[in-house]
């Protein structure tokens, strides 16, 4: 709440800074709504890095906005941002679908549209001029090497059997995970039997559960691909009480706990998807929309594998 | 046995409805797939089930009393979230008396605006579910909380621990079961619970102080679910701040399925844990069957449904009543 305070704070007087200077292009002034900041860690932190490389940047004035998941306050908030005639808007969709309207009347102000992090459904791509964040086919597609380059590794690439555990049936993020694992193993591993996938629905503790069902099920398993690493841990959590060792544990959107299991030797791999390179990825496509320069419509920023090998490149993640 | 009278028969199956809707779906989901019935399957589903468990015996109470508890699930990632970080800052010793502390003061203001405010249950609880979120989510600024060090604590006990080969969470779930058993059926207090859900007015005219006992019923409510709670934070180590959402249904499911009356007045511990039980094995033998999920989610109410019907039946004698 104190964040979205001072950002209101900010907000006002960035606004008479704008009236005063009246419309020099010298500084541009760039408004944001958030989905829900507080609501998890990745979010928190996002909307901090955004505010640092927001103030680090002197050509940018920034409104900081969170909709605290609600579509209609999300939908106030956008027709705010147009009220102050800012130069360009990045929303985070509370809801891919509900915000198009909104999206829309932006874009018939002339006001460049920015979505970050997840994107809005398709109809509305016409009004929106790029989409900043993580390509999810591609992480789902990269787990799916790391776990067949293991297994080669290993010599089981012929004969292992991996469970798959996806995020909450619905969720763009969770089903284009999954596609790309799909797509991608049988390519690289086209002999590594998937024997089974069932939701875990972004949660720790329903994962563990999941992952219990499999081991009882099973008695052999040699990887699990889990949507997220909260997932993937509750899913190792499982197979510790089990006594069940061996197996090839990977996840993606790297979170402290997986890092740390990486650290401990249980968890071999994940995907390092960073919210403050989220966040200036985003505020960078903004400014670059601004300047006229050319943008790709879907301008992914990177999210590479992270293993056991390799994890000393990366800092823990803060989330 | 064969001194049975159909009408000696048709009592045991009022009586005993949801056991035998339990004992059949036991059974079909053996045939389906035999490991089903292992000894580490049924710890597995027990133990899981046990922190819904838990919560749902204090909600039994709530709901004899007459009134709905809508707030248990955000009040356990509370609980969750509050001892994790306590955890750290203070040690577990001190740390899990904070916890309950902390959580028994919701549930007291609860049960002021319910018992002694008389206030609408549903409204009151259902405002506490969002209030309580809201709570978490300032505490714990967002974040994931976890345990430090990991392995150096004797806090996960509660949660990974099992004493004569038995998990503590299962452990845990039937003490506070037969102890919470035991006061609603044996003692003076348990029945007036039953006759402030029954009819709140006479009972008052019996000079029963309903305030207090309703008061008392959402105490214990959020004591069960500061064991949870506890019992979450100690079987991983580390928490999500919204671990406890949309239990608060699956809560109310198991007590209804159990058989207590959303109306007040009826109900048993021990049925509410066969509730339970039904409940975490149904979710669990669908997915040894391996059903894909959204198949689950159909088959899983299905199954319900049915429980509760055979439930009703067996209470009137026959299927259907054409006099409702």
């Amino acid at each position: 709440m104190k964040t979205t305070l001072t950002a209101a704070l900010v907000a006002s007087t960035t606004l008479t800074g704008t009236a005063m200077a009246g419309s020099h292009s010298d500084t541009m002034t760039i408004g944001i709504t958030q989905n829900n900041v507080g609501v998890d860690s990745y979010q928190t932190t996002y909307e901090k890095a955004f505010i640092a490389a927001a103030e680090a940047n002197d050509m940018v004035e920034t409104v900081v906005l969170d909709a605290g998941g609600d579509v209609a306050r999300q939908i106030a908030q956008m027709e705010d941002l147009i009220q102050q005639e800012v130069d360009a808007i990045i929303i985070w969709p509370t809801n891919g679908e509900a915000v198009i309207p909104a999206v829309r009347k932006a874009h018939q102000a002339d006001i460049p549209v920015i979505v970050t992090n997840s994107n809005i459904a398709e109809q509305g791509f016409d009004f929106v001029s790029s989409f900043s964040g993580p390509d999810n086919i591609t992480q789902g597609k990269r787990s799916a090497e790391i776990m067949c380059d293991k297994f080669k590794d290993m010599g089981i690439e012929d004969e292992a059997k991996v469970v798959h555990i996806t995020g909450q049936p619905g969720y763009t993020t969770a089903i284009e995970r999954a596609k790309g694992f799909d797509d991608r193993l049988p390519e690289v591993c086209p002999n590594v039997e998937q024997i089974d996938k069932q939701p875990g629905d972004w949660n720790r503790e329903k994962s563990q559960q999941v992952m219990e069902a499999f081991l009882v099920k099973y008695d052999d398993i040699d990887g699990v691909y889990a949507g997220d690493d909260n997932m993937g841990v509750g899913a190792l959590n499982a197979a510790k009480a089990a006594g069940r060792d061996g197996i090839i544990f990977v996840g993606a959107t790297n979170f402290a706990v997986g890092y740390e299991a990486m650290q401990d030797g249980d968890y071999w791999g994940s995907i390092y998807q960073s919210p403050v390179d989220d966040a200036e990825a985003a505020l960078k496509t903004a400014i670059d929309v601004l300047n006229g320069e050319e943008v790709p419509f879907l301008n992914y920023f990177d999210t590479p594998k992270i293993t056991q090998e390799n994890q000393d490149e990366y800092d823990k993640p803060v989330f | 046995m064969a001194t049975l009278t159909k009408q000696q028969i048709g009592t045991v199956l009022a009586k005993q409805g949801i056991l035998i809707a339990f004992a059949i779906f036991m059974i079909v989901f053996t045939i389906a797939n035999p490991k089903f019935l292992t000894m580490d399957n049924l710890f597995s589903v027990v133990r899981s089930s046990a922190i819904l468990g838990i919560m749902a015996l204090g909600v039994t109470f709530v709901v004899i009393s007459g009134n709905l508890d809508l707030s248990v699930g955000s009040m356990m990632s509370f609980s969750t979230i509050v001892v994790l970080d306590l955890h750290d800052e203070l040690g577990p010793l001190l740390a899990i008396p904070a916890m309950f502390g902390m959580t028994l003061c919701l549930g007291a203001f609860i049960g002021f605006l319910v018992g002694y405010l008389r206030l609408n249950s549903l409204i009151v609880t259902l405002g506490m579910l969002s209030a309580i979120h809201g709570l978490t989510l300032t505490y714990s600024g967002g974040q994931n909380m976890d345990i430090a060090d990991k392995e150096g604590t004797w806090f996960s006990i509660f949660g990974q621990g099992s004493a004569l080969g038995i998990p503590m969470p299962i452990l845990i779930f039937l003490g506070l079961a037969a102890i919470l058993g035991i006061i609603l059926s044996k003692t003076p207090f348990g029945r007036k619970i039953y006759a402030v859900g029954g009819n709140g007015t006479a009972a008052t005219f019996s000079g029963i102080r309903r305030a207090r006992t309703v008061f008392a019923c959402y105490l214990i409510s959020a004591f069960c679910v500061a064991t949870a709670g506890l019992i979450q934070a100690s079987r991983s180590l580390g928490s999500q701040n919204t671990v406890g959402q949309g239990m608060e249904l699956e809560v109310l499911a198991a007590v209804i399925l159990g058989g207590a009356s959303l109306l007040g007045g009826s109900g048993t511990i021990f049925k509410t844990v066969i509730g339970v039980l039904i409940l975490g094995f149904i979710q669990n033998g669908l997915l040894i069957m391996g059903l894909e999920f959204y198949v689950q989610y159909v088959v899983t109410w299905v199954i319900i449904i049915l429980a509760v019907w055979l439930d009703i039946a067996a209470k009137r004698g026959k299927l259907w009543s054409s006099i409702a």
